[in-house]
This record gives C-alpha cells, structure tokens and sequence, in this order.
C-alpha cells in the first residue's frame, strides 16, 4: 500500500528505529512498511497516525495503487 | 549504553538479543544433544535439550521485550502457507505415482516412505483441527 511514512518520519527527525520503538514494533517492520512490501493491521496504521498526529488516510492510500 | 545509543536503539538491540538467545539456546541444545550422543551421553544429551526447550519458552515467557510483532506473525503465517502447499503437492502427486507404481509394478514402498505419508497426512489433519478450532473463535 502507498504511504507517506517515511515522509513524515522524516519530518519529525525520527530514525526508524526510534518510530519503530515508539509504536512497538520491530524496525524491520518499519522498513517494510516504507518500502510497501508490508501492510500494517489496523492497529498499527492508527498508532502511526497517532504518531504523528495525522489521519490514518494521510498517512496510507490504498486508491494510490490503482494509478500507479 | 554509549553517548551515542539513543534508549529505542538499545530496546530494539535488546529485542535482537532476546531472539538470538531464544534460537540460540534451541539450536545450541540440539547440536549438543546430538554431540554428547556420539559421545555416548544419550541422557545427559536429552537433559540438555529439554533444558534448551524450557531455556527458549522460559526467555519468551519471563521477559518484558517484545519478541515478535506483527510481521514476524505474518511472516510465519506465509512460511506456514508456504511449506503446506509445498508438502500438499508432493502429497498429492507422491501418493498418486506409489499407488500407481504398486498397481501396474512390483515395487514395494518402503516403510520409511510410507511413514513420510502417514507423518504428511497426520500434520494435514492436525492443521485442520486448529483451522476449524480457530475458526469457532474468530
């Protein structure tokens, strides 16, 4: 799934590992995530928006991958 | 901790450890129980590797680190996938071409073969017993 996680990680001056730390997940998971190779649950897409004090769609664009 | 460790890097080299000691006393246990075999000490082999199974649950259980997230889940969940669809097909076509061979030659299928089926069918039925048992909850 698109996202802007590393965008916004960028942003707030946070190495993976300390987001990875922050919302309790490995930084491999980080990774993936940014990468799109991994799709978060539920759970973890709100804590990320949380994070960052956004909207979950701010952050992930399902509608991103039909353009593409 | 040096200066230069943030406290998530240390948590996260932390997490690291915690896996390998948890794998490593598996697999360490195993390759000596196999060396004290050799060594003619089959019991105190067997003592080592259940102290390597509880040394492994004992570090899972009694920490306070996350030792898996969710993608490590995921992970095994396609592993898991994986490796089913791999034995399914060798199932399905294996048993197909011994019955045939058994049927049309004189071949005997040997035991060791006949116990790989019976082991691949035993793990299809205990993965339906949990399916059906996960799907009662979920």
């Amino acid at each position: 799934m698109k996202n802007e996680l590393d965008e916004y990680r960028s942003r707030d001056g946070l190495s993976q590992g300390e987001l990875a730390e922050a919302v309790g997940v490995s930084r491999q998971t980080i990774n993936a995530i940014e990468r799109e190779r991994y799709d978060p649950s539920l759970e973890l897409a709100f804590k990320l928006a949380a994070q960052f004090d956004c909207a979950v769609e701010e952050l992930f664009d399902p509608a991103l991958d039909d353009a593409a | 901790m040096t200066a230069t460790e943030s406290p998530a890097t240390t948590r996260l080299s932390k997490r690291r450890t915690y896996r390998r000691l948890m794998y490593g006393s598996i697999v360490g246990a195993v390759v000596l129980t196999l060396v004290l075999r050799n060594f003619g000490y089959p019991f105190v082999g067997e003592a080592v590797y259940w102290l390597g199974i509880v040394a492994f649950f004992a570090i899972w259980t009694g920490t306070d680190v996350q030792v898996m997230d969710e993608r490590d889940w995921e992970l095994e969940r396609r592993a898991t996938l994986s490796a089913f669809q791999i034995i399914g097909a060798i199932g399905v076509v294996g048993a197909s071409a011994l019955r045939l061979l058994t049927y049309l030659t004189e071949y005997t299928i040997p035991a060791e073969v006949q116990g790989a089926f019976y082991g691949f069918i035993g793990l299809f039925i205990a993965f339906g017993l949990s399916y059906l048992w996960h799907r009662s909850r979920l």
